[in-house]
C-alpha cells in the first residue's frame, strides 16, 4: 500500500464507526474507514439482539446519563434512515412481562420514568389482552407493561447500508486492516496498518471491543472498559409466528437477562446471560446454553433444544460502576487532540444515528471544518431480495439476469443472483454471503449451500476455492484437494 | 494358537466371535456367534476378508473433476489403502459408460476397476 | 410441455423420487414430471461413491451412482417429463405448484396428485448446541461427502467425526482412504448409530477408534478448528467431569441424526408426525390433504435405500390411480399406536383393506422381543436397535382379521420371545 492520506480515519467498521463515516459523508471531508475483518458489523454488531430500544425499558436510563441522550436523539432519526438505506426496520412493540407484585412494582416505576422523560406510549395491559395478543406465552405472566415504540432492525445489514451510502458519498473504506500502531507528527498521526502506513489528522476510534487497546497506543485511555460477554440463540423460523411482540422478563437470576424477539426475517432470537469473560473469546459453554433454554422456556415453556438453530456470543463493553455500569465512551480524548473515542457498551445499534451526529459536533469542535457535501445523496438501494419480490418482479429479475432463477440456499431461498450481486457490492467470505444474503442461516445452517456458495465465490472472485475463507484470514474452508493427500494431481 | 476376534455382520445382533487359530492358521474353535450362517460368515471372514473397492478418480471432463468407479470383484481388505493409492493417478477421458473398465488387472490382483456412473462430456 | 396436464408431480430425484415416478408411469398415469433441484436426476446418490446399494431392490452389491443410473435410465425410457435446476418455493392446500428456475423463471402447476419425496437433511451444529468457539473446518459428513466426492475438496487433513450415523462412518472409510487421519469417530450411545456393517467394514478395517459414550464438549480455534475437547458421558448423556482430553484436529465432521425435508409439506398443510418427522400417512403413502402422497426419507428416515425406493413406488402407484379414478375410495381409518418400545411408525394410520408395508423403528435396544402389532401380527426377535428398521409386510387377507369396528392398534415390542 502506498503511503496514504486522508483528514479523518476511522477505526472499526461496525454499526457506529459505519454511522459516523456515513454521517460525515455529508460534508466535504476525505474519509477513510478501516476495518480489520473481512467485512462489516462482524464484531458486537453482529452478536446484536436486533431490537432498537428507546431508553424507556430498563431503570438504568436516567436523563444525566451521556447514552440516554444518545438514545434518545437516535429515536426520531433510526426509522428514516431505515428507509433511506432501503434496509428493514419493523416496530413491533414490546411486552415487559408482570409475574407478580413486586414486578408489578418495579415496572410502575419504569413507566413513570418513561413517561418523565417524555417517551410515550407505555401502557398496562391485564392478562385476557395480554393473551389476546400473545396467546403462546407462559401462563405465569399476569399482565404486561406495553411499549409499543420498540422496533427490530437488522444490525449487519444496517452496517453495509451505512458503509455503502457512505461510500457513495465518497468515503474510502478498506477492509481486513487493522491498526498495529499510531504515531503523533506535529498535526498528524501516522497510522501503522498490517497494509502499511496512513497519515490522518483526526481519528475516531470505533474499534468496538478493541476501543481502549486503541486508545492506549496514543495514551488516551481515559476510560476503562469491561468486557461482558452475551449469549444469544435463534430459533428455526417455523416457530417465528410463536410471539409477534419483543417479548421481556425480568431475569430470575442476577447476570442474566431474558429476551425473546422477533427479527426482520422471520426467526425468533433469545437472548440470556451476561457475565465477564475474556475479551476476544466468543466461544460458548454447555452451561450458558443450558441457562438459555431455561431462561426461554420461561417465556415459552414448551420450547426445546431441537428447535433451536444457531447460537452465539458475544460481547458489550461496559465502563465501571462509578462512572455508571451503563454509561458510555463518546468523548474526545483529554489529552490527546483530535483523537474521538466511541463506544456505547449497549445498546449500540439504538444509539448509532444520534452518535453520529454527535461525532461529527466534536471532530468539528476538535478543529474539523465541516461544509456539507453537495453530491450528498442520503439514498442507498439494497440489493434484490428474490423471495421477498411479486411474481413480476421475479420474472423481470430472472430476465434480466437468469442467475436469479437458480435458487442456491434452499431453506431461505436464496438465489445465485443475490449470491453474485454480494460479491459485487464486496462479499468476500462465506460469512460475508451469509450475513448480506441470508444463504446459510437457515435451518440446516449451510449444510446445503456451503459447497456451492463457495463455488460461486471462487469464480466470482477470481479465485481457486481451496482459497475461499468462512471470515478471512485463517479460516480457510476446503484445506486440499480431493487425491492431494496421494499424490494425485486434480 | 492364537486367538482372533471378529463381529458377524450378518443381522443387527452384531454377535462378537472367538476364534481360536493354531499354528497353522487352521481355526480350530468358533464361540459367540448365535446361528449357522453367523459361523459360516465368520469362517469366510477369517480365512479371506474381501471388500469391493469403491472410489472416485480425477477427469480431463469440464463437468466434472472426479468420476466414481469400483473394482468388479472384491479385493482382500489389507490391499484397499494400496489400491486408493494406485487409482489416484488414473485420469479418465469421457465419453465413458456405466460399467465400462477404466483400469485392468489393479495391482496384478486379477481384479478390474469399472465406471459406476456414465460420463458423457 | 404444458405444465396444465400433469397428472402427477414428483419432487425430489433421489432413488424416491425417481422410484415414484416410474411407478405412476407404470401404472398409467399419463404426464409424469419430476422436479429436481440439482442439475441432475439423482439426489444424493451421486455423492455415495460406496456400495452397499441396490441389495435388495436389485438383488446386486451397487455403488449411489449405479443405482441412480439404473432409475435414470427407465425415467428417460419412459419418456417421464424431467425439470432440473427448479426449486419447488410453494405448495398450497390445494395442490397448487409454484416452483422457480433460471429458464421459465417462476412455474406455477396443478398437478392431479403430487408426490412428496423431497428426501432429509442432516442434523447441524447449531441444533445440537455444540459449546466452543465458531472457527471455520466444522461439516456435516454429507457436505463433506459432497466435497470429497463431487466437487474434489478434503476439508482437512486431521478428522474428528461425532457421530456414528451411516454417513459419518462411511465419510471415515473414505477419507483414510483419500489419505487423510480420522483420529476419531466418537459416539454418546453406548453403541453405534449406523449399521453393524458400517462400523466393521468403515471404522475396524481401518484400525479408526471409536469411543462410544463419549461426546465433544468444547470446540477450539478462532479462524480454523485447532482441536476439540471429548469427554466421557453418563447415562443422562451428561459429560463426566475429569474425563475430557483434547484432541488435535483441524476438520469436525458432524453425523448426528436426520431430518425429513418437510418445509414443503408444512406449506401445503400436511399433518407430520413428530415421531417419525415426516408426514402421517396411511397405506397408500396418502398424507391428510387429498391427493398429496409421500415416500422414502421424507416420511421416515430409511436405513436402506432399497425400502426408499420400494416405499416411494406406493405413494407412485397410488398418486397415479388417482387422477385416472377421481377420488379414491375409503374405508375406514385405524391409527396405528406406538406403545412399549416402538418410537415410530409408518403408515400411521391404515384406512383400507390393501396390502400394507409397515416400518417400524424402535426407541432402545432390546433382546429376544415379540415385536406386536394389535391382534394382527406378531414376530419374534433376537434383538431389536433403533438404529436397524424393522420392515412388515401384511398381506390383504392378513388385514380381514382386523375387527371392522378396530380403530386403533397398538404396536409394541413384548418382553421376551
Amino acid at each position: 500500500m502506498e503511503q496514504m492520506e486522508t483528514e479523518v480515519l476511522i477505526i472499526g467498521g461496525g454499526v457506529l464507526g459505519a454511522a459516523v463515516a456515513r454521517e460525515l459523508s455529508r460534508y466535504k471531508v476525505d474519509v477513510i474507514l478501516v476495518e480489520k475483518e473481512a467485512d462489516f458489523g462482524w464484531g458486537s454488531t453482529k452478536t446484536n439482539m436486533c431490537i432498537v430500544c428507546q431508553g424507556g425499558d430498563t431503570l438504568e436510563f436516567r436523563p444525566e446519563y451521556h447514552r440516554s441522550k444518545l438514545v434518545w436523539d437516535s429515536i426520531p432519526l433510526m426509522e428514516l434512515l431505515c428507509q433511506e438505506l432501503d434496509v428493514p426496520f419493523k416496530r413491533v412493540g414490546e411486552l415487559a412481562l408482570i409475574r407478580n407484585n413486586e414486578e408489578l412494582g418495579k415496572f410502575r416505576k419504569l413507566k413513570s420514568k418513561a413517561e418523565k422523560f417524555g417517551l410515550a406510549g407505555h401502557q398496562f395491559i391485564d392478562q385476557d389482552t395480554l393473551r389476546q395478543m400473545e396467546p403462546n406465552i407462559t401462563r405465569e405472566a399476569i399482565a404486561a407493561l406495553y411499549d409499543p415504540n420498540i422496533a427490530i432492525v437488522d444490525p449487519v445489514r444496517l452496517t453495509i447500508a451505512l458503509i455503502e451510502n457512505a461510500g457513495q458519498n465518497g468515503v474510502k473504506v478498506m477492509r481486513e486492516t487493522e491498526v498495529l500502531n499510531i504515531s503523533q507528527k506535529g498535526n498528524q498521526f501516522e497510522v501503522g496498518t498490517n497494509r502499511g502506513s496512513m497519515k490522518c489528522r483526526f481519528i475516531v476510534n470505533a474499534a468496538g471491543t478493541s476501543v481502549d487497546k486503541i486508545a492506549r497506543l496514543v495514551n488516551s485511555d481515559d476510560f476503562v472498559l469491561y468486557p461482558i460477554r452475551g449469549y444469544v440463540g435463534i430459533l428455526d423460523k417455523n416457530l417465528g409466528d410463536l410471539i409477534k411482540h419483543e417479548i421481556h422478563m425480568r431475569p430470575d437470576a442476577p447476570g442474566q437477562m431474558n429476551i425473546l424477539t422477533p427479527s426482520v426475517h422471520g426467526n425468533l432470537f433469545f437472548g440470556t446471560t451476561m457475565q465477564p469473560a475474556r475479551r476476544g473469546d466468543y466461544s460458548t459453554t454447555r452451561r450458558i446454553a443450558q441457562i438459555g433454554l431455561q431462561n426461554v422456556r420461561k417465556i415459552i415453556p414448551d420450547l426445546s433444544e431441537k428447535d433451536i438453530i444457531h447460537s452465539f456470543a458475544g460481547f458489550l463493553m461496559f465502563r465501571n460502576w462509578e462512572v455508571g455500569w451503563h454509561e458510555c465512551v463518546v468523548q474526545a480524548s483529554r489529552k490527546v487532540s483530535r483523537f474521538i473515542s466511541i463506544c456505547i457498551g449497549y445498546p449500540g445499534v439504538s444509539a448509532a444515528p444520534g452518535t453520529g451526529r454527535e461525532v461529527a459536533e466534536l471532530l468539528r469542535r476538535e478543529g474539523l471544518r465541516l461544509e456539507s457535501n453537495p453530491g450528498f445523496s442520503p439514498f442507498r438501494k439494497a440489493s434484490p431480495n428474490f423471495s421477498k419480490l411479486s411474481e413480476e418482479q421475479q420474472k423481470e429479475l430472472i430476465a434480466q439476469d437468469s442467475r436469479y432463477g437458480h435458487v442456491v440456499c434452499r431453506c431461505e431461498t436464496v438465489t445465485e443472483g443475490e449470491i453474485v450481486e454480494a460479491v459485487r457490492r464486496g462479499a468476500t467470505t462465506l460469512d460475508g454471503i451469509k450475513f448480506r444474503t441470508r444463504a446459510g442461516m437457515g435451518r440446516c445452517q449451510g449444510g446445503f449451500c456451503t459447497p456451492r456458495v463457495t463455488k460461486i465465490l471462487g469464480r466470482e472472485l477470481g479465485l481457486p476455492e481451496e482459497k475461499i475463507t468462512k471470515k478471512g484470514r485463517k479460516s480457510r474452508l476446503l484445506l486440499y484437494k480431493t487425491k492431494e493427500l496421494l499424490g494425485g494431481e486434480l | 494358537m492364537v486367538e482372533e476376534k471378529i463381529i458377524c455382520i450378518g443381522c443387527p445382533l452384531g454377535c462378537e466371535t472367538n476364534l481360536k487359530i493354531d499354528d497353522q492358521g487352521e481355526v480350530i474353535k468358533i464361540t459367540g456367534y448365535k446361528c449357522k450362517e453367523g459361523r459360516q460368515y465368520v469362517l469366510e471372514e477369517y480365512r479371506s476378508p474381501v471388500r469391493v473397492l469403491t472410489a472416485t478418480v480425477l477427469t480431463q471432463s469440464s463437468a466434472r473433476p472426479l468420476f466414481p468407479v469400483r473394482s468388479n470383484r472384491p479385493l482382500l481388505k489389507t490391499q484397499l489403502k494400496e489400491a486408493a493409492k494406485a487409482l489416484a493417478g488414473v485420469k479418465v477421458k469421457p465419453p465413458i459408460r456405466v460399467g465400462q473398465t477404466i483400469l485392468s488387472n489393479l495391482m496384478n490382483t486379477g481384479v478390474d476397476v469399472i465406471a459406476t456412473d456414465d460420463l458423457t462430456y | 410441455m404444458k405444465f396444465s396436464d400433469v397428472d402427477v408431480a414428483v419432487i425430489g430425484s433421489g432413488p424416491a423420487g425417481m422410484a415414484a415416478a416410474i411407478k405412476a408411469k407404470e401404472e398409467g398415469a399419463e404426464h409424469v414430471l419430476i422436479l429436481e433441484r440439482q442439475e441432475q436426476l439423482g439426489g444424493l446418490l451421486h455423492q455415495c461413491v460406496h456400495n452397499g446399494f441396490g441389495l435388495l431392490y436389485f438383488g446386486q452389491d451397487l455403488t449411489g451412482p449405479e443405482y441412480a443410473c439404473r432409475f435414470v435410465e427407465k425415467v428417460r425410457d419412459l419418456g417421464i417429463e424431467v425439470l432440473l435446476e427448479t426449486m419447488v418455493t410453494q405448495i398450497s392446500v390445494d395442490r397448487k405448484l409454484t416452483a422457480v428456475n433460471s429458464r421459465e423463471g417462476p412455474i406455477h402447476l396443478q398437478p392431479k396428485s403430487i408426490v412428496l419425496a423431497m428426501g432429509c437433511r442432516e442434523r447441524s451444529r447449531g441444533q445440537l448446541s455444540i459449546p466452543g468457539t465458531r472457527p471455520a473446518g466444522i461439516f456435516t459428513a454429507g457436505t463433506a461427502q459432497r466435497l470429497v466426492n463431487v466437487e474434489g475438496f478434503i476439508p482437512g487433513k486431521k478428522v474428528v467425526i461425532l457421530g456414528s450415523g451411516d454417513i459419518g462412518m462411511i465419510m471415515a472409510r473414505r477419507l483414510s482412504l483419500e489419505g487423510v487421519e480420522v483420529k476419531a469417530v466418537v459416539e454418546i450411545l453406548p453403541y453405534v448409530g449406523g449399521l453393524i456393517r458400517n462400523e466393521v467394514q468403515c471404522l475396524h478395517d481401518f484400525d479408526i477408534p471409536l469411543l462410544l459414550e463419549h461426546t465433544v464438549t468444547q470446540i477450539h480455534g478462532e479462524q480454523r478448528v485447532e482441536a476439540v475437547t471429548l469427554a466421557k458421558v453418563d447415562k443422562n448423556k451428561r459429560p463426566v467431569d475429569g474425563t475430557e482430553q483434547n484432541i488435535e484436529c483441524d476438520t469436525l465432521l458432524l453425523s448426528v441424526g436426520l431430518i425429513p425435508e418437510n418445509e414443503l409439506s408444512r406449506m401445503a398443510g400436511v399433518d407430520l408426525d413428530p415421531l417419525a418427522g415426516g408426514p402421517v400417512v396411511d397405506e397408500r403413502r396418502e398424507t391428510n390433504i387429498p391427493g398429496i402422497f409421500a415416500g422414502g426419507n421424507v416420511v421416515h428416515v430409511h436405513d436402506l435405500v432399497d425400502d426408499v425406493s420400494w416405499e416411494a413406488e406406493i405413494a407412485g402407484a397410488w398418486a397415479a390411480r388417482l387422477p385416472q379414478k377421481g377420488d379414491l375410495e375409503k374405508k375406514g381409518k385405524t391409527i396405528l399406536r406406538p406403545g412399549r418400545n416402538i418410537r415410530s411408525i409408518v403408515p400411521q394410520t391404515i384406512s383400507d383393506q390393501s396390502d400394507v408395508t409397515f416400518y417400524i423403528r424402535v426407541k432402545e435396544m432390546e433382546e429376544k422381543v415379540r415385536l406386536r402389532i394389535g391382534d394382527i401380527y406378531h414376530r419374534a426377535f433376537r434383538v431389536v436397535k433403533p438404529s436397524e428398521m424393522i420392515k412388515v409386510d401384511l398381506l390383504k387377507k392378513e388385514l380381514k382379521r382386523l375387527k371392522e369396528r378396530t380403530t386403533e392398534l397398538d404396536v409394541e415390542c413384548e418382553k421376551g420371545e
